[in-house]
């Protein structure tokens, strides 16, 4: 079950590559925050109420219910339908994407270290390095706070690859980051918006000398 | 518990000053809060090695790292006293700059003694936020510019940082009583996988980049003092870069105890050539004292960084020059102060002629700018002179040829520019607006600059043994 669940949460990051409505982004963090509960729930092998309770309120309520609501509600606020200012066409763009998947498991599964989850560890690589490359490509702030999301989903699998016996500890940390970072991030974002009436990056770009 | 505490202490004096906005209440809450972090530096002195609240720790380095917060918190108070009557006069913002400033000072503490990466990790981020809000305090474009950008940033490295705990966690989770404790995690460095300790080396050292105002992540950092008001600025580009200092130092210190020592200097050793290089070079582009001051941080970490890469011949003038630094770029935003209330603006262009109209404004600038040149008799000039020394001895003459090229072009651009203010035309529009000047402002930054020039030449045994013991615990 464990490797469906990561052909799933690949299939969330080719989808970003393809997508362009906002709204879409929003569920496809949604469904990333489900698809890694159940990722979590399935390599769990002694179920502690305390630790279950963390993964629910990290996954599910934070992940697949929170923040998409929160950046629903941005993304009403900003009136934010469509964004057609990736850098690349979508064709390109799912090809690199499905180009950075299959080389994180290839090195991955080349790295083979005991200490590590390989497919985790495999998954946390590629995601982190989609959230990238998705900032890179794209040129609004709204996708940037995306981009830093899958990044985060990205530090979370790495934690369940590490398999630590800090869960607790690492649990708090990686929810601290990205309640602070959506939270404000989106404030933020509405704050952009109402001072340059836009929230493309090139109108952030009056501090150079 | 005494952290825990303080920690509840400044949370209260936050929430008072936020709660009950007064001038009144913001001089109470200020006065009170140094009282209460001095006292912190002298317990942490009076209780060395030993772990607090669980989580932290009193060693060396912290506590000379929070005597130096303790000390630049009285003139950033007064300083900010100043900024307020001259820029903000509503007492509600003045209040949450306050219980921004106060939080700030505590999460900065809190870094310096964390003893678990984690908890230092959560300090940073908490010192990202409270950053983030005081550049923004000023409500214009350009500032939310900058907070955007340094909380963006901000929050990417710090993603980055954890991955590299996570790498370090990976390597003892299967250990009897592992934790993620720094003198648990040196004791175990020699038994981890190399590989694993480059990978949290190298995203620590990219993550914290940030904070420590160096390559890869330093343009948010520079944007964002562009634009802070010169009493945080005084604190992020000198404490704050501490701070990011003692992420990156402790990191080292786990390496050092394992044989990637060599491979993680020689890290240290491009990372400080190319921020000196970009320094120098963007240094030629800047058009306002504060962007200039910024890059200076970045040239005097890359300095440190390479000193460190020499290995243990380096490390005592690195520290040394660590808290030159931090005295003498502080003393230079307090004096950039005055230098914006007179001329109502902090671009070249629109300044000269200040040795007339400020002589004690005047005389300290050009003792900053001596200072932070490394011209005797600046202190830094023997901080600086043992780097180069160190690198020489070591045989790096082709790094230390290099960065003395680039020190050149640096100390030109810093004549170039301060010239044009002590001495150029008195400019066009000056006396539009009246200056609320103020005839004790130059005393803070002549007592530092003196202290750096004393510290240099004259060091007292406690300051230099403070600073051996510190560096004794790394290879």
């Amino acid at each position: 079950m464990i490797y469906l669940f990561i052909v799933l949460y690949g299939l969330t990051l080719v989808y970003f590559g393809l997508s362009e409505r906002v709204s879409r982004f929003v569920y496809l963090l949604s469904a990333q925050g489900l698809i890694l509960f159940a990722l979590v729930f399935e390599s769990l092998h002694e179920t502690q109420l305390i630790e279950l309770i963390l993964i629910l309120i990290e996954t599910i309520v934070v992940k697949a219910i929170l923040i998409p609501w929160f950046l629903n509600r941005l993304r009403k606020r900003n009136h934010l339908k469509r964004l057609h200012e990736s850098f690349l066409p979508v064709f390109y763009n799912v090809i690199i994407i499905v180009f950075i998947w299959v080389l994180s498991f290839v090195l991955g599964n080349n790295l083979n270290f005991e200490e590590l989850h390989t497919p985790f560890f495999s998954a946390a690589l590629a995601s982190v390095t989609c959230g990238i490359y998705f900032i890179i490509i794209h040129k609004n702030v709204f996708s940037h706070l995306t981009g830093y999301l899958i990044i985060e989903n990205g530090v979370f699998l790495l934690s369940l690859s590490v398999g630590s016996k800090f869960p607790h500890f690492v649990s708090l940390a990686v929810l601290l980051d990205v309640l602070m970072g959506v939270l404000v991030l989106g404030l933020f974002l509405n704050k952009v918006r109402d001072t340059f009436q836009d929230i493309s990056v090139q109108s952030l770009s009056k501090l150079k000398d | 518990m005494i952290i825990l505490y303080f920690f509840i202490l400044s949370v209260i004096l936050g929430v008072l000053v936020l709660v009950l906005p007064s001038k009144k209440m913001n001089i109470m809450a200020g006065i009170f809060y140094v009282i209460a972090h001095i006292s912190l530096s002298f317990f942490a002195h009076h209780h060395m090695d030993l772990t607090d609240s669980v989580y932290f720790k009193f060693d060396h380095i912290s506590v000379l790292l929070n005597a130096l917060l303790s000390l630049l918190i009285i003139p950033t108070f007064y300083h900010s006293k100043l900024y307020l009557q001259r820029h903000i006069r509503d007492v509600k913002r003045e209040s949450q700059y306050i219980a921004a400033m106060i939080m700030l000072f505590t999460a900065i503490s809190g870094v310096y003694f964390s003893e678990y990466l984690v908890i230092l990790w959560v300090c940073i981020e908490m010192t990202t936020l409270l950053v983030g809000f005081l550049v923004l305090h000023d409500r214009y474009q350009t500032p939310i510019e900058a907070s955007w950008k340094y909380l963006f940033i901000s929050s990417v490295g710090i993603a980055i940082a954890f991955m590299g705990i996570l790498f370090l966690a990976a390597q003892i989770s299967d250990r009897e009583g592992a934790n993620l404790s720094v003198s648990y995690l040196m004791s175990m460095a020699s038994t981890m996988n190399p590989v694993f300790l480059k990978t949290a080396f190298i995203l620590m050292l990219a993550g914290y980049s940030i904070k420590l105002n160096i390559f890869p992540l330093f343009a948010a950092t520079i944007d964002a003092k562009t634009v802070a008001p010169f009493p945080v600025n005084a604190i992020i580009s000198t404490c704050l870069v501490n701070a990011g200092f003692i992420g990156v130092y402790r990191i080292y210190s786990i390496i050092s105890m394992s044989e990637v020592i060599f491979w993680a200097q020689k890290v240290f050793l491009i990372t400080g050539l190319i921020s000196l290089i970009i320094a120098a070079v963007q240094l030629f582009r800047v058009k306002r004292f504060k962007r200039m001051f910024a890059f200076s941080s970045m040239e005097h970490m890359a300095l440190i960084l390479i000193a460190l890469s020499v290995g243990k011949v380096g490390y005592y003038a690195a520290i040394l020059h660590l808290v030159f630094h931090t005295l003498v770029k502080s003393g230079l935003f307090y004096q950039f102060g005055q230098i914006r209330a007179l001329y109502n603006s902090g671009w070249f262009k629109d300044t000269g002629a200040y040795i007339k109209l400020n002589p004690t404004g005047a005389l300290a600038f050009i003792l900053g700018l001596l200072s932070i040149t490394a011209i005797p008799p600046s202190g830094m000039f023997v901080s600086e002179f043992l780097i180069f020394k160190a690198l020489f001895s070591s045989g790096y003459v082709f790094v230390g040829i290099i960065s003395l090229i680039l020190l050149t072009v640096i100390i030109y651009i810093f004549f170039k520019n301060g010239l044009h203010l002590l001495y150029a035309e008195k400019p066009e529009n000056y006396g539009q607006q009246k200056a609320l000047s103020n005839k004790y402002e130059s005393i803070s930054q002549l007592v530092l600059f003196g202290l750096v020039i004393y510290l240099g030449y004259n060091p007292p045994a406690f300051f230099t043994d403070f600073i051996q013991l510190a560096i004794s615990g790394i290879n």
